[in-house]
Order: C-alpha cells, then structure tokens, then sequence
C-alpha cells in the first residue's frame, strides 16, 4: 500500500491522548514544543450535547440505557468496551483476559472511577519485603514531586490520614459519607477495618477558573461536561490545543514506529480510519501512549532490520508481566434500610468512602493487598432494575415473585437496602502471563493483532477468598447479610478474569538492567534514545492501587526528562 | 405531540394503527429525526442501529396487546399512571429487534415471542380463549400458578421462567421510566449540592448509625465550595 508522507516533522509524537498522552502533551506543549497527537479514535469533548450523555434519563434511551452497544450501559462514556467492532484480539486456550478499549479523545479517563491513589513507599520496592517480583528503579521520593504537582493541577479530593504507605497529598475536602456508607463505616470499625474518606479527583471546590465545581450528579463514568472530574480531554488536550503547539490526529490508527537505517525512531505510520489510506508523520521523539497493551503491540510490529525482533524488544520481555489488579465483589443486603425515605443522594460519582489495605502480610497465606471500595443501590434506575424485585423477601419468610401491587410495594421497599462491597488488589508480575503477536490473526486494517495468554496463580486466588471472608464479616459487622453463597475454590473463589478491572499494566516494563526490562527509569526504551513509553506499560508492579494518578506522575516526569535532552541536544 | 406520545401512536397504532408505522419506513432521514428525538449522545453508528429498529417492525398489533394486557396485570395503573405512560410495550418491541442477535441468543424471537405463545397457549388450555379474550380474573388465576418461583427446584418450567422474564421486563420498563421514576421516589439526576444525609433522616437512624464529629470536620464546608484552593507547603488548605 502506497504510504502518504507529511513532511512536517515534529518535536514530539504523541500516540494516544488518554492519561499518559494527555498529560504529555500538556507539559511538552506548555515548553514550546511542536507536537502531534495521534489518537485511534473520534474527537470527544464531555461538554459537547450531541455526545453528552451526563444527566440523561434513562427513557431518553429506546433500550434504557441497556448495554447493548457500550457494555456498561448506554449512558456510560467510552466508545468502544471489552470488543472493538474489526479489531479483535485472541486468548490462548485454556487462558482468560478481556481487554477494554476506549478509542476516543482521552480514551478511558472519559469512564473512569477517578479514584486517585498515590503508589506508597513500599508499592516502589514489594521485593524487598517478599522476595516476589522486581523493585522498581525509582522510589517514592523520586515521584512524589509529581504526585504534588499532580494534586493541585487536577484536584483531588480526600484527608490525610498519615498511613506509611498510603502517602497523603495535597487534598480538596471530600463530601460527607452517605447514609449506607455509614453503615460501612460502622461494620468496618467494629471488623478492624481501617476506613478513611475517598481520594478522588473531582472537585468539590474549585481548582481554577476554567473547570466547574462538581455538582453531585453521581455521573463521573458518563464525563462531566462541567469538567468538574478529570479526564484528559478537558483537562489536557482540548486546552493544549488552544496553545497553537498541537497538531490533533483523529481516527488515526497509529500501526508501527519508523526507524532509520541506524533503529533510531524517525515518526510513525497510521492508518486514516475515514478512508482507511496509510499515512506516515515525522518526529524527533516518540511518546507511546496507547495503552500499556496497545503500545506493546505498536512496538512488536515495529520490526526492521535493526530490531527484528520488534522495536525494544532485545530483551524479548515486551509484552511480558503482564498483569491486572483482582477483583471480587459481593452484595450485603441490610434489613435496616428498607422502606427508606427518597431523597437525593447522588453524591459525586463514586463513594465517598473506603477501606486502604489494613493487614500486614507476614500473618497471611498470601503476598500483597487489597482495598475495599464501596458500591451502593440508591441509584437511578436503569435497564435491569428490578429483574429480582422483592428475592429479599426469602429472609422474611415472605413469598418471591408475584405481581400486581403488592410488587410494586416490594421494589419500592427494598430500593436502596443493599451495599456493593468489592476488593481490589496487587497481583504479582509474572513473565508467563503475556500478550504477544497472534500471526494469524489481523485487523480490518491488516494489521496483526494481540494474542493473550494469562492465567492467576495461587497468590491472586487465596486474595479473592480472603476478600470474601473479610465481606462477610462486614456484612455480619453492618447489620447486613451477604448475598448468595461465598464462591468456593472450584468457582475460583470468584476472581475477576484477568484484564476486567481494566488496570492492565506491566507490558513494557521499567528496570535499570536493559536484559531484565524494556524502558529506563524515565520510561525510554533501553534500545534506542528517542522512543518513550508513558501509559502503564513500564510498571513493574501495580500496587492495589488504581494506576491513573500513577500513569500521570510518570508522565510528567518523563516529559520533564524529554524537554531536558531536546535543550541538550540528546535527542 | 411529544416525544414518547409518538412513539407510542407508531408503535401501539392507538392513533390508526400498521398503516402509519408502514408508511413511516418510506419517510426521508430528516422527517424521522425530527420523530424519533432519542437524543442522548449517540455515535453516527449507534443512531443508525436505532433508527434502524424504531423504523422496523418485530411484533404484530395481537402481540404487542397482549403484551399490553399482560404488563397491565403486573404493574396496575395507579394514580401517577400506567404501562402506557411508561412506554413499557414500546420498550419491549425496541429491545426485541435490538436482542434479536445470535449473541442475545435470538432473545426477541426465543423469549419474547415465545413468552406470548405459552401464556396463550395456557390460556387456551384452562379457558378455551387466547389471553387477550381472557378477563383479568382468569389471567390472574394463571398468573397465581407460574409467578412465583421455587429456586428449590432445578428445572423451572417454561412457563415460570418466561413470567420471570415477562414481569423483569415489565418492572424494569416502568420504573425506568418518567412516571416509574416518580412512583419509585428517585429524586436525584439534577444539580445540587450534596451536604449530607437529611437531619430528619439521621434522626430515623438515632441509635443505629450517625455522623461522627472528627469525620465531618474534615469535609467539604459547601459555602467555600467557589473559593480556588490554596494550600502550604505542607498540604494544609487554606481556602
């Protein structure tokens, strides 16, 4: 196919415009630097009302918000979930990962739960405490600058607590718990829970002039059109193109990283999805950003005569490590609260309170841990309310099923009685859980796609029951009784698949020793000096915190690192 | 007329009827968007599959009263409204053809249809009449038998496990829908500032649960909401 050249060479490339992107293209174009931003799909602006979807009722959907085309629900903003519609990728047999694509601009910051946890002293150096994994090359003290820096330009909110490795930051005041999350509160002290106020990047006071202050509508995975939650659209990209530094590419498909005769980088190639034309763009660095998979996948297609084996990938890890924090969740009904009186209890989007990892590892039969997130069910109805309107009568003696009045009694009863309780921890890194090339398999585009072969070990599954006891206990501790039966070794404990909490990270990972890992501490490949990776593929372990805030710090360090060498004329 | 008033004459042809929806299939893009106002942030090919199946039809006016008739014994009218006003037939004949996919395992076709086939088949078996002939009371002799499930046993019959689909489907339209919301009592999806759980509801739960001083002094003061934060050196707000 005939490639189109653009002759416009840039500072920088930037290949993706969620976390990592975002906040590169921010900080590089801030410095004066000539920058493109190549991102797969659609441009997407949250404040846009033909592509809003935040304060919708349900009706306004024929299907009422059923997730029949967004697995999440017609409301939830991400174009694109566990299937993108000719891209598919395969699972080895035998093996399970599902693996969630968001391709518009700021991709998967447009749905996330904006939970904004800081990796804590010991999430830097897990080994030296265990034996398991690897320690990263860099400590706390190396990223918490950014962290800071990161915590007054976004906002976020929470308390500080003065936990050794859940470091506080600079905190907005978080919103007063809901009346459920009381309930939490009170089976969590009574359990020997730790419980402490949410960390989360929405504003609940004003940060600057441009973004709103939120206005409680619970609806943060739908993007908030006031930008009072962060997603890098509205915090970064779309501001950074008022700049005049940034050239934005849509619907452009980045296939592989060009290099010249030397394996330096010298732009990249992707395919126009309007007119499914090839083109090619010219730049001094390269800043891979597609996601910690994606990436690893551009990277594996990029092979020439000076990296055959893909760009990097000398040390034949890239797509390695693999790995997706676990998860469990379980439903605690509380007789307490039923019959409750309505009122408005959206809150911002997400709870409002949680649980950090509260034990220490030398009493447990199992390595790392996990944090406790809070769901609730006094929600606006949506497709599915109602599907078991009154299963809870079974704990009153009373008869399930039924119809007429005395139904629509029950639904109105129990609405609101029930609290989500789910569990996400650290899983360890392991080099046999991978994504690679599937040579048989292609895109629409003709390009080869992912293969994953993943598979939980024993660590991640001894987690998952402990997550269960430790709901039961809640739940005995709230007043509350635990739905269904607890999943037993043969249902695997009921772990999430791999890749479902959509933190997949580790693919490209970070070391000092260029045979043992893929980037450098500042996140540029061992192989050639002006190729970097900023999403979450050079994470060595993920901590049992959600990687977003993580992701960014990286960034922008490693941006820092990249306007450094340009005035030098490293690169 | 307004929007879910349209819908409902199309689909439910309470204002004369198949000639209309028939008639509509030929109208031009522009007339149909004008009809169909699901505006709610779709992709161009998002709202081309829902065009597609709101200018499509899946069951026919007998199926579509029964139905009716059958979502009307569910959930009876009451002084906020009904099936109708909820669009519950509607939303029914929109996730047919929106299921009617291998992947929903043929849902429209298999369970939906399926489900008006074996009640009038039952029907017809204990009263010699389809369902739409029965009287409410003979329905609900039926009813009685097949609502309510016994999660003891194994294999539920046909017949229970499509009246659980019937009246899921029945529950979920209505109380997603605007008078279903305000039966329910939902009172959010506005803006509004949120300060707490009511003090007359706190009070409800004196002795159970409460607020705890230390945890609600490091909250949000909603009155210094619109001041931009500052904060020192150490991380303390000053705003």
């Amino acid at each position: 196919m005939e490639i189109i050249n653009n002759s416009k060479e840039y500072d920088v490339i930037v290949v993706g415009s969620g976390a990592g992107g975002g906040m590169a293209t921010k900080i590089l174009s801030d410095a004066g630097l000539k920058i493109a931003v190549v991102e797969a799909g659609p441009y997407f602006d949250p404040a846009n009302p033909d592509q809003m979807t935040q304060l919708k009722w349900p009706w306004e959907s024929p299907r009422r918000g059923s997730g029949t085309t967004r697995a999440f629900g017609d409301f939830h903003m991400s174009y694109g979930d566990w299937e993108v519609d000719g891209e598919p990728y395969t699972v080895e047999k035998d093996t399970s990962f599902r693996w969630w694509r968001s391709r518009m601009l700021g991709g998967r910051t447009n749905h996330w739960g904006r939970i904004s946890l800081r990796f804590g002293p010991k999430d830097f150096k897990s080994k030296d405490y265990d034996g398991l994994g690897e320690n990263w090359p860099i400590s706390y003290d190396d990223i918490k600058p950014y962290y800071d820096k990161l915590d007054k330009l976004i906002g976020v909110f929470g308390t500080k607590e003065n936990i050794f490795n859940e470091p506080d930051g600079f905190f907005l005041p978080p919103p007063k718990p809901r009346l459920h999350e009381l309930f939490y509160i009170k089976g969590a002290r009574k359990s020997g829970v730790t419980v402490i106020p949410s960390r989360l990047s929405i504003l609940t006071k004003r940060i600057n002039n441009t973004r709103g202050v939120c206005f409680y509508c619970g609806q943060c995975d739908r993007s908030c059109s006031a930008y009072a939650d962060f997603s890098s659209s509205s915090c970064y990209v779309i501001p950074s193109l008022k700049g005049g530094m940034v050239d934005l590419y849509t619907n452009s498909m980045v296939i592989e990283v060009k290099t010249d005769k030397n394996g330096r980088a010298t732009g990249v190639s992707y395919i126009n999805k309007d007119n499914g034309r090839e083109y090619s763009i010219k730049g001094k660095v390269v800043v891979l950003a597609a996601s910690a998979c994606s990436s690893a996948r551009i990277l594996l297609n990029s092979k020439s005569k000076a990296h055959p084996n893909g760009l990097g990938n000398s040390s034949n890890l890239i797509g390695k490590y693999l790995h997706d924090t676990t998860g469990a969740g379980r439903t605690v009904f509380i007789p307490d609260l039923i019959n409750r009186k309505t009122y408005n209890e959206d809150g911002v989007g997400g709870m409002h309170v949680y649980s950090p990892w509260w034990l220490d590892n030398k009493k447990l039969d199992f390595p790392r841990g996990y944090h406790i997130e809070i769901g609730r069910s006094f929600t606006m109805p949506e497709y599915g309310f109602g599907y078991n309107p009154n299963e809870f009568n079974k704990f009153f003696g009373l008869k399930v099923g039924g119809y007429g009045d005395k139904l629509r009694q029950d639904v109105k009863k129990y609405y609101g009685s029930t609290i989500g309780l789910s569990g996400r921890g650290e899983a360890i890194p392991r080099e046999d859980n991978y994504c690679e090339i599937d040579p048989n398999t292609k895109d629409k585009w003709g390009v080869p796609v992912l293969k994953f072969r993943y598979k939980w070990s024993d660590y991640e599954l001894k987690q998952a029951k402990h997550m269960h006891d430790t709901f039961e206990e809640l739940a005995y501790n709230m007043g509350g009784i635990a739905l269904g039966n607890k999943p037993t070794k043969e249902q695997k404990y009921g772990i999430s698949a791999p890749g479902e909490i959509i933190h997949e990270v580790g693919t490209t990972r970070m070391g000092d020793d260029p045979y043992k890992s893929v980037v450098n501490k500042y996140e540029r490949l061992h192989d050639v000096d002006n190729v970097f990776v900023v999403d979450a593929g050079p994470f060595v372990s993920q901590a049992d915190k959600n990687p977003t805030w993580t992701i960014m710090a990286l960034s922008w360090r490693t941006s820092e690192y990249i306007i450094d060498q340009l005035k030098k004329q490293n690169i | 007329m307004d929007r879910r008033e349209s819908i409902k004459n199309i689909l439910l042809g309470s204002i004369g009827s198949s000639v209309l929806l028939e008639s509509c299939v030929s109208l031009d893009k522009e007339v149909l968007d004008k009809i169909w106002e699901y505006q709610y942030g779709r992709t161009p090919e998002e709202k081309e599959r829902d065009e597609k199946f709101l200018n499509s039809k899946f069951f026919n006016e007998n199926e579509l009263k029964t139905i009716e008739k059958i979502a009307n014994i569910i959930l009876p009218p009451n002084e906020i409204g009904n099936i109708n006003d909820a669009g519950v037939v509607e939303m029914f004949e929109f996730i047919a053809k929106d299921w009617s996919t291998p992947a929903h395992n043929n849902y429209g076709e298999k369970v939906l249809r399926r489900g008006v086939i074996v009640f009038d088949q039952l029907c017809t078996e204990k009263f010699g009449l389809k369902l739409l002939d029965c009287s409410e009371s003979q329905i609900k002799l039926l009813f009685d038998e097949i609502s309510y499930e016994d999660k003891s046993l194994k294999d539920q019959k046909e017949s229970v496990k499509l009246f659980a689909t019937f009246r899921g489907m029945v529950v979920t339209g209505y109380f997603t829908s605007e008078i279903g919301i305000k039966d329910l009592g939902y009172k959010g999806n506005t803006p509004n500032v949120w300060d707490g759980v009511p003090n007359d509801v706190l009070e409800q739960y004196k002795g159970i649960v409460s607020y705890d001083k230390e945890w609600i002094d490091k909250c949000i003061d909603q009155s210094k909401r619109g001041e931009i934060a500052e904060w020192d050196e150490e991380g303390n707000l000053l705003t």
